[in-house]
């Protein structure tokens, strides 16, 4: 409203102060003419100062002085000529144009300020958003202002503290990761903090737990080994390498020491089943691809699938089969299966160099069978050729 | 609400800006007192109103209002306070609006220092001043608002280019556009002339202080901004032909060019067509300036054909403006009367001689920044037209130029004796030659350009002395009355002699520069040592150092003199600015005398940095001259013979009584 009256006075301001001398006499109007006079006349007195002061000798003194005059001359005679100029008090085409300028100011302005302005949006000064109370504030004020004030603060542990789960749940966990780190320099090491950072760590990695994650957690694990989160993160982690039999024995000796009431039994009951069919080869791994094939769901998820991700697909079962060769080694199967899917894939180096691994760890006679499925590939050529 | 009634009072200037374009000029037609006193309040109200938009603008900078968008583009809450201020203008949109509100603040002047000035000249110039106004906050409105909303608001800005954080910045555009703007001052009084039909001596008169204070401030924007880019690029280079800095330089050439032929026009009532011509060819070259800087084209061609709206729009203000004041200049020319005449070798003909040079190099300056266009539009070839271009075309353009300057303020108007003239100015072109002879002795075969380019500006320095020593009367009195005679020479001259002067100051400083200035690019480890100029620049050791918005990394420096005395320390550093993830360059510089040295900061390398280290001799006297020329534009502008009063009422009334 108040807006809306400010531009009002405005329009009106403006109107009257561009109107006023349309409707007030213009007294004794002197002859445009009369100015130039005025000039030559400066020039003249001029002409008279350079002389004394010697700046202009007299000869051309004399001819600038009559070059003047005739100018001089000519002006005045002009402006005495205006004197019969009809300067018209009434006038139809003024009266026409003032009412157009009445008009005009008005529509113009608010036709196109209707058109392009906000109104009804009112400024908003960040400083005044900040100090909104905090009831009142959207979030990303509330951080803002969080914000704001660490970066003034840089050492107040408790702000980053605060702060840290916040952007954890707002998806940033970059951010997330600062945070808990400046939490854990200021106020010092906790079970928590070291959690939470794990968990921002494992965010930031689009849910891998890196080494370093796990690292956290296990520290966590060491300042709180009751808290059962960073242990199922580590095992976690361990399933994602494909290490099943250790995250398996770990799950079963958990779930004996602890108490027959603990929250997590059921869930950590069925992951362990999960775990049990899964390393004896009756749950659908993903590495067992060329044994058992794939099962139904995968067929049909691979047959929905563009030839890039197929080939993503099948890449991510050999590399975990890849992985767990390197857990159990003694698995001439598996070798094969590897040696073979590496050349489907057409990349007869790792063919190659998992060929080498597998000759190294497997018996001797195990080895020459290995050798005998690579000449079939036709890969022992390039192995003499190494 | 501020930022709302910033945008309306935006909107209400244009609708009271075409009202100031229309009422006057019909009542300077029609001999409507009425209607042509309109254009005065109307003048003053259209500045306080845009004055009032800018206002709201600066203040939601300042407030860190990110609910109006072109906050949000280019502000952040976390910048230094001055440079929420400077980045009102350091984008397209609030650039635009500080234009026009500089184009009000120049037709608010006219108006109120205007009594002087006929009543029907006054109401045409202030009605040009509209038109041009109107043109341009019809521009910005329809495509440059810088008052669109965001709302929900960002919570933070996107931060401002880190090049343009800088304190050069604050000072260089506003100035740089009192000077381009300035120039349509002159542009109306041409134009209101050529409507008129009376364009004569004291037409001339009238102008000569808006074109003194354009040309003023132009020359103090185009060395400003050639000092930042000096110091803030960190290449240690300070002019670069690039097409911005030519597109400043083109009106300038064109607004000195006009500064001389005025005063023929004055004085004799000659050069009348050319020196409207003139006029109106700057202020089209200030328009093309903006239209190269702010439609993108010089980015390239191609992001101005595929989002061409703004440069549409300002192309077609400059086709609507030049064509339509050429064709009227065409059709009044021919009845303009001829003015006095006068002998090839006279102060008139000096002058044409000056501008036959300064149009002719600013024609070439033209050709050297459009053609690069040109041809990529044409064929999509893209090439560069640098420094060798300019320094073979403009260079020899400029040396007949100079070595004529001290001449000019010598000869007498209408018939000169250049004879006479040589005479008097044998002691400076002595003293010139012995300055070239110690040169040539001095240095070795390169240095032979170089020895005639001091030359030419000992001569020119001291061919402005000797015009005022001359002037003064020297050898006529005795000292004493020679420094009240020097004294009480009418400020015009001494501004002539100023500018000379400053003019022979930059071009030492710029032959100094070009040719002695040593350069070295090196890997320095802490401890390391490097020769330059005569001093010793120790590396000493790398600080990381954090600020509000970037951290930056300082290179720590101590000059040793010949003695191996330590005589300062100096720092360079390399920021980075996490928010636009951007790295500049701050040069470390230290001045001895007129000389600096200049250190850039590269890149580290194993244990050590590389570090650019120049010596720049006499390098501060290119802007130190521009100053002086800065100066003696402001004593010319202070002569009191400029101000001519308006005929008195009374006088007139009494004329007519007795008539």
């Amino acid at each position: 409203m108040i807006f809306w009256i400010s531009a009002a006075l405005l329009t009106v301001g403006a109107t009257l102060l561009v109107l006023l001398p349309l409707t007030r006499r213009v007294k004794a109007p002197v002859s445009d003419n009369q100015y130039d006079v005025e000039v030559y006349r400066d020039q003249l007195r001029e002409l008279d100062a350079d002389e004394q002061r010697g700046l202009i000798d007299s000869v051309s003194g004399e001819q600038a002085r009559a070059e003047i005059g005739r100018r001089l001359l000519k002006s005045a005679k002009a402006a005495q000529a205006d004197a019969t100029i009809v300067r018209p008090q009434k006038s139809a085409t003024r009266e026409w144009l003032t009412l157009a300028t009445v008009l005009a100011i008005p529509l113009i302005s608010w036709g196109i300020y209707t058109k392009l302005g906000s109104p009804d949006l009112p400024a908003q000064p960040l400083a005044e958003r900040l100090a909104k109370p905090a009831d009142q504030s959207t979030p990303a004020e509330l951080i803002a202002r969080a914000e704001a004030h660490l970066m003034l603060n840089p050492d107040d542990g408790q702000g980053w503290e605060v702060l840290a789960p916040i952007y954890l749940r707002l998806g940033r966990p970059a951010d997330a990761v600062t945070a808990y780190q400046n939490a854990i320099r200021l106020n010092g090491d906790s079970a928590a903090r070291q959690l939470g950072l794990g968990e921002a760590m494992a965010a930031a990695a689009n849910g891998k737990i890196t080494p370093e994650a796990e690292a956290v957690f296990r520290h966590a694990l060491e300042l709180d080994p009751k808290d059962m989160r960073p242990q199922f993160y580590i095992i976690d982690g361990w399933m994602q390498q494909g290490r099943l039999a250790e995250a398996r024995d770990l799950i079963r000796k958990l779930l004996v020491e602890a108490p027959a009431d603990v929250p997590w039994r059921d869930q950590a009951q069925a992951a362990l089943t999960r775990l049990d069919q899964e390393i004896a080869g009756d749950a659908p791994d993903v590495s067992d691809v060329e044994k058992t094939g794939p099962d139904a769901s995968q067929v049909e998820a691979a047959a929905g699938m563009s030839g890039q991700d197929r080939a993503e697909m099948i890449e991510g079962m050999v590399a975990s089969l890849a992985e767990k060769l390197k857990q159990s080694p003694d698995d001439i199967e598996g070798w094969e299966r590897l040696v073979r899917s590496y050349v489907v894939l057409n990349r007869p180096n790792d063919a190659i160099e998992a060929l080498d691994r597998a000759k190294k760890v497997l018996s001797a006679d195990k080895a020459a069978k290995l050798d005998a499925v690579a000449e079939d590939l036709g890969l022992a050529v390039e192995l003499e050729k190494d | 609400m501020t930022v709302e009634l910033g945008h309306f009072a935006l909107v209400l200037a244009l609708a009271l800006s075409i009202v100031q374009a229309v009422l006057p000029v019909v009542g300077a037609r029609r001999n409507d007192d009425r209607m042509m006193a309109v254009a005065v309040p109307a003048a003053f109200t259209v500045f306080a109103l845009i004055a009032l938009s800018f206002a709201a603008l600066t203040a939601a900078y300042v407030l860190s209002d990110f609910s109006v968008q072109n906050v949000w583009e280019n502000s952040h809450s976390q910048k230094p306070l001055l440079y929420k201020f400077t980045g009102v203008w350091g984008n397209h949109e609030g650039s635009m609006l500080l234009w026009v509100l500089i184009l009000s603040f120049f037709t608010a002047l006219v108006a109120f220092f205007g009594n002087n000035l006929p009543p029907a000249l006054k109401a045409n110039v202030l009605g040009v001043q509209a038109w041009i106004g109107s043109a341009f906050l019809l521009f910005i409105v329809a495509t440059s608002n810088p008052f669109a909303r965001i709302n929900p608001a960002p919570i933070e800005g996107q931060d401002l280019n880190p090049i343009l954080q800088d304190i050069g910045l604050a000072v260089h555009p506003p100035m740089l556009y009192l000077g381009y703007v300035g120039f349509s001052v002159c542009f109306s009084f041409a134009v209101a002339a050529l409507i008129d039909g009376r364009i004569d001596a004291a037409w001339a008169r009238w102008v000569r202080p808006w074109t003194l204070t354009a040309w003023l401030f132009l020359t103090g924007g185009i060395a400003m901004g050639s000092y930042w880019a000096y110091y803030e690029l960190g290449w240690g280079g300070w002019w670069f032909w690039d097409p911005v800095e030519n597109a400043s330089f083109m009106p300038w050439l064109a607004g000195t060019a006009l500064l001389h032929s005025a005063l023929v026009m004055e004085k004799r009532s000659a050069l009348k067509i050319w020196t409207i011509l003139l006029a109106i060819m700057t202020f089209s070259l200030s328009l093309l300036g903006t239209f190269l800087v702010r439609s993108g084209v010089l980015t390239s061609v191609h992001t101005f054909a595929t989002d061409p709206g703004r440069g549409l729009f300002i192309l077609a203000i400059l086709v609507l403006f030049i064509g339509g004041s050429l064709a009227l200049f065409a059709w009044r020319s021919q009845t303009l009367a001829p003015g006095g005449l006068f002998q090839p070798i006279s102060r008139e003909g000096a002058l044409v001689f000056n501008n036959l040079f300064l149009t002719t190099a600013a024609a070439t300056v033209l050709i050297g920044t459009l053609y690069p266009l040109l041809l990529e539009s044409l064929t999509g070839e893209k090439i560069s037209v640098g420094a060798p271009f300019f320094n073979l075309t403009f260079g020899p353009l400029m040396i007949p130029l100079l070595a004529a300057v001290p001449f000019g303020p010598l000869l007498a108007w209408k018939r000169g004796d250049i004879l006479a003239v040589a005479q008097r100015l044998m002691t400076a072109f002595f003293v010139a030659l012995i300055v070239v002879a110690i040169m040539l002795y001095r240095t070795s075969a390169p240095g032979v350009l170089a020895a005639f380019g001091i030359g030419l500006a000992v001569w020119l320095m001291l061919g402005a002395l000797t015009d005022l020593a001359l002037k003064a009367g020297i050898g006529k009195a005795p000292v004493n009355v020679l420094v009240q005679r020097v004294v009480g020479l009418p400020r015009s001259v001494f501004g002539t002699a100023l500018a000379h002067f400053g003019l022979g100051v930059t071009l030492l400083g710029i032959v100094a520069t070009s040719t002695f200035a040593t350069e070295n690019v090196l890997v320095m480890k802490p401890g390391d040592t490097i020769d330059a100029g005569g001093y010793t620049l120790r590396f000493d050791r790398i600080d990381p150092v954090k600020s509000s918005n970037f951290t930056e990394d300082q290179g720590q420096f101590t000059i040793l003199d010949s003695a191996g005395q330590e005589v300062t320390d100096l720092m360079s550093a390399k920021r980075f600015f996490p928010v636009r993830k951007m790295q500049t360059t701050e040069a470390g510089i230290r001045t001895f005398m007129f000389s600096q040295l200049y250190v850039s900061l590269g890149d580290p390398v194993k244990d050590g940095v590389v570090v650019r280290v120049w010596w720049k001799p006499l390098v501060t006297l290119i802007w130190l001259g521009a100053l002086v020329m800065m100066a003696g534009g402001g004593m010319s502008l202070l002569d009191r013979r400029l101000r001519i009063g308006a005929p008195a009422r009374a006088r007139t009334e009494k004329a007519r009584a007795t008539a």
